[in-house]
């Protein structure tokens, strides 16, 4: 009634502030973004109308499509194998000991250091002249891999270095989907004779679904826009094997100053990294029962 | 001192209506119990006096001043909720100034008010401790301090007692009517409870499917329900209500047949008696137990519960009628014998079709 | 393999595989941290000179001497910092105002807010660029700020907080006289702590790590943050071949980090936490 007319827009100041940034920082853009796509446009402002013409000529475009080769490539390489070893971190510190808080902790550590940070410390790893790999393979009697140099090996060095640094974030879900099973099913399946496989297989594995879905989902649109390992550690090459979707785009808008051609790439990612995500989601909750 | 007047207030909530019509008037100083089942629509009721709900239709007014268009903190009205919403972070001492602080109560007076609670609650050595380092009594006793600090003209009380175990409850309830004399200002209680309102209320308004049933003192609830409901519900264990015919009227009052066969003679005046199917009701004390054959008539007992001063025995008539009796302390009843049912006419009741009680005349 | 929450020891196959995962992890650390410690000339002829001695403090005395990387220490603090209180701000302000008040549109737009999280950084970036060019904002506090402020997540965090608070409270608090901005401040925002503490850790760590935003928008070196700076210093090191300075730096980058996260890990877990909970 009274108070009531004016308290139907109160809400409005609350939320106001963040819903006109939000507005006007990222929707809009957003919608900019379409837009510039459809457009030759260079960074200084010039702009001419100019269809699907990007898009067209991106299909086309042998070092684009490389890109794509490349991100995949680098997503597969990474996400299976990151997932498998933060699960098994997982599992095995799950426990109230002070020792298994120390080794969580050091899993962790790596996650919250910065993309540059850590591309620094892994080309004095990797590079074959004064990294700390080339010394180990010496002392093996073998020759140092010429990680960086070698496009057959540039993408495994990339995928290494992601999966040291991306481990923590993956085993902290994992961890907590696993606090969240209630333990008396353990107890249940101890006393119905469960061997320890067999509990794994049909009580922890189920039970972790939605969070082995998270963290396959989460990590798969990540590594898809894998940006700063590349751009730092091997600029893309050699030749441009390990060039991702995202360092072309960056090359095309701040090397070339093509801001059209670069929104088009962008977009397209963008459509990818949907697909692929929702694929993923559709794929694992359709044989679910409904709740 | 002030009087709360309730002026035909309607309620829905989307399509379903949930008060209707709704219309009382209470005096200063006055208990009262909204009691009823749940979804009655007591605590609707109760949220819209406070200003947490607005009606669609009808007026509050308190002392006279119409608030219902008043925010809450405005209509001098304070509630203690069920779960007691304490303010978790704040200390008791704070939590009983919040309220006063946005009066703008000076800082004195609020001392004061919160020293005289606090030693009538005896919560003194608790005003700096948070509500999480208490025990659920003394949070209530914290929600209460927080009501009367503010000196207001009415007392909302929600479910005062479903929070507390057994022996807790006996404690408070004692509480209650100790407090209820010394603060000088109406309270409304709302309670599912029939005991907590007929132990602590002056006058108990009975509540069911969104209207008001019956509005009196406890003993005139107790002794004339006006309907099969609130005689039913108000009383424990519950009065039976078996089918009965009317067969005479010696001297004016209603003499009956239950479907047993058995006559009783009761004392309620046959010509107010609508035509149609009538039920008998019966409070377990109106119903003893004798030798069979020398009562009544005759029963199979089904449960027997001792309760130490007193034995309730829960029998069956012939067809099948279930009936409820009371037996003294000591009772060697057992299930499955056969009794003998002596019933006492002269304390029975009598229901309509439409469910509208009859109660005997006062004896001349 | 173990199958759940044990309360006995690890088997001696699980510890020996988490022991040389741990070693693994932490070796790229220390050999960094080795690598700092050598002087320049003597890693010109080999950097296996890390293994031994002497070592020396000459590139950290350089740090603190001559390079530009407290220039960026401070930018990054401001940035971060700046970026932390506004998302603080502006996401508690939303979160009451979804969670508590009523008003036209309010499930519309939150659910247009939750879709933001669908939102890739790559598909606003460069007209972000373009955009914020034209406002003369690019290589300055508030460019750097702005972006980060537009947060979802933190929107939906707090929406979620303040939904599972009691809504007794808030009548009780009525009925108390408070108004609505009493009611905010004095009893709902500070039953929010825990969760602001949680959102600000997690907001300020991904400020101070933000690479791309940061890396076209300061255009400048005095105006980098610490992120940028050390990129910039990487790809200097061919000319400079000062492994041991660049090293030291890295090292110097990651310690303020490394602070918060030691102080504050149980917030930063139990934001991971709260984002598996979704």
């Amino acid at each position: 009634m009274n108070a009531d007319g004016r308290a139907r827009y109160a809400g409005f100041a609350f939320v106001g502030p963040f819903l006109l940034l939000y507005l006007v920082i990222l929707i809009y853009p957003l919608l900019l973004g379409i837009g510039l796509s459809f457009d030759h446009a260079d960074l200084f402002g010039a702009r001419r109308w100019a269809g699907i013409d990007n898009y067209v000529r991106l299909l086309a475009d042998p070092v684009f499509l490389r890109s794509i080769v490349n991100t995949i490539k680098l997503a597969l390489l990474i996400v299976p194998p990151l997932t498998l070893i933060a699960l098994l971190l997982a599992l095995a510190l799950n426990r109230a000991t002070r020792a298994a808080a120390i080794f969580r902790g050091i899993f962790f550590s790596s996650s919250v250091l910065s993309v540059t940070i850590v591309t620094l410390i892994w080309r004095f790893i990797l590079t074959p002249d004064a990294g700390l790999l080339a010394y180990g393979a010496t002392a093996l009697g073998l020759a140092p891999a010429p990680f960086l140099s070698d496009p057959s090996l540039v993408i495994p060095a990339v995928a290494i270095t992601t999966i040291w640094w991306s481990l923590g974030f993956p085993t902290m879900l994992f961890l907590a989907g696993l606090q969240q099973i209630n333990p008396d099913i353990y107890e249940a399946a101890a006393l119905d004779r469960a061997g320890k496989w067999t509990t794994f297989r049909r009580i922890t594995l189920p039970s972790l679904r939605r969070t082995l879905l998270l963290v396959v989902m989460l990590q798969t649109a990540a590594q898809l826009q894998l940006f700063g390992q590349v751009q730092l550690l091997t600029g893309g090459g050699p030749g441009g094997a390990s060039r991702t979707m995202v360092l072309f785009i960056y090359e095309a808008a701040f090397g070339r100053w093509e801001l059209g051609y670069a929104s088009a790439a962008a977009e397209l990612l963008f459509v990818l990294v949907l697909a692929i995500t929702l694929l993923q989601y559709w794929l694992v909750t359709r044989r679910e029962p409904e709740r | 001192m002030t009087s709360l007047e309730l002026l035909n207030i309607r309620k829905s909530y989307g399509g379903t209506r949930v008060l209707d019509d709704v219309s009382l008037e209470m005096d200063d100083c006055e208990f009262v119990a909204f009691l009823g089942p749940s979804g009655s629509g007591k605590s609707t009721l109760l949220r819209i006096i406070a200003g947490l709900e607005t009606a669609d239709a009808g007026e509050v007014r308190l002392a006279g001043r119409r608030i219902d268009q008043l925010p809450p903190g405005e209509r001098n009205v304070a509630m203690v909720f069920q779960s007691y919403a304490l303010y978790p972070h704040m200390t008791v001492r704070e939590n009983m100034a919040f309220g006063l602080r946005n009066a703008r109560i000076p800082k004195d007076e609020i001392d004061a008010r919160i020293a005289q609670a606090a030693e009538v609650l005896e919560i003194k050595d608790q005003l700096d401790k948070k509500p999480a380092q208490m025990s659920g009594g003394q949070r209530q006793r914290v929600a209460i301090g927080r009501a009367i600090v503010k000196q207001p003209g009415l007392f909302l009380l929600d479910e005062p007692l479903s929070n507390l175990d057994a022996a807790l409850r006996t404690r408070t309830r004692v509480e209650l009517a100790q407090l209820r004399r010394r603060v000088a200002a109406a309270v409304i209680m709302v309670t599912h409870d029939q005991a907590e309102a007929m132990t602590l209320a002056d006058r108990i308004v009975v509540m069911n499917e969104r209207r008001i049933q019956q509005v009196g003192t406890p003993m005139e609830i107790y002794a004339h329900p006006a309907n099969a409901f609130v005689a039913r519900f108000v009383g424990s264990p519950a009065m039976t209500l078996a089918p009965a015919t009317l067969v005479d009227s010696d001297g004016g009052h209603a003499r009956v047949k239950l479907s047993d066969g058995a006559e009783v003679g009761t004392r309620i005046a046959a010509k107010a008696l609508p035509a149609g199917a009538l039920r008998l009701g019966l409070r377990p004390e109106a119903v003893s137990v004798v030798a069979p054959g020398a009562g009544t008539t005759d029963a199979e007992v089904q449960l027997v519960e001792r309760l130490g001063d007193r034995t309730l025995v829960y029998a069956k008539l012939a067809d099948g009628q279930d009936i409820t009796a009371s037996d003294q302390g000591n009772s060697r009843v057992t299930i499955g014998q056969k009794v003998g049912l002596s019933i006492d006419g002269a304390a029975a009741h009598l229901f309509g079709p439409d469910d509208v009680g009859h109660h005997a005349e006062p004896a001349t | 393999m173990s199958v759940g929450p044990q309360r006995d020891r690890l088997g001696v196959p699980a510890l020996i595989g988490v022991t040389i995962g741990a070693a693994i992890m932490v070796t790229p650390l220390i050999w960094t941290l080795l690598l700092s410690f050598k002087s320049n000339a003597e890693l010109m002829r080999s950097s296996a000179a890390a293994f031994s001695g002497p070592y020396t403090l000459e590139n950290y005395h350089a740090i603190l001497v001559g390079s530009q990387i407290g220039r960026w220490l401070l930018n990054s603090l401001i940035v971060s910092l700046g970026t932390t209180a506004g998302v603080l701000i502006l996401s508690s302000l939303a979160g009451y105002g979804f969670a508590r008040l009523d008003f036209p549109f309010r499930r519309t737009l939150f659910v247009l807010v939750l879709l933001g999280l669908a939102i890739p950084e790559q598909a606003v970036i460069l007209p972000r660029h373009q955009f914020f060019a034209v406002l003369h904002l690019h290589n300055s506090y508030p460019g750097l700020i702005l972006p980060g402020l537009v947060a979802p997540f933190a929107v939906f965090f707090m929406t979620q907080y303040f939904r599972a608070i009691p809504v007794e409270l808030d009548e009780a608090a009525m009925l108390d006289g408070a108004s609505r901005l009493t009611l905010f401040w004095k009893v709902l925002l500070p039953l929010t702590l825990p969760a602001q503490a949680t959102l600000g850790v997690f907001t300020f760590l991904g400020s101070w790590n933000d690479y791309w935003w940061p890396l076209i928008s300061a255009t400048t070196s005095d105006r980098f943050t610490l992120t940028v700076g050390l990129a910039s210093a990487q790809m200097n090191y061919a000319q400079t071949s000062g492994l041991g300075f660049l090293m030291a730096q890295a090292v110097f980058a990651s310690i303020p980090i490394l602070i918060v996260y030691i102080v504050f890990q149980k917030q930063i877990v139990r934001a991971m936490a709260g984002a598996a909970m979704r």
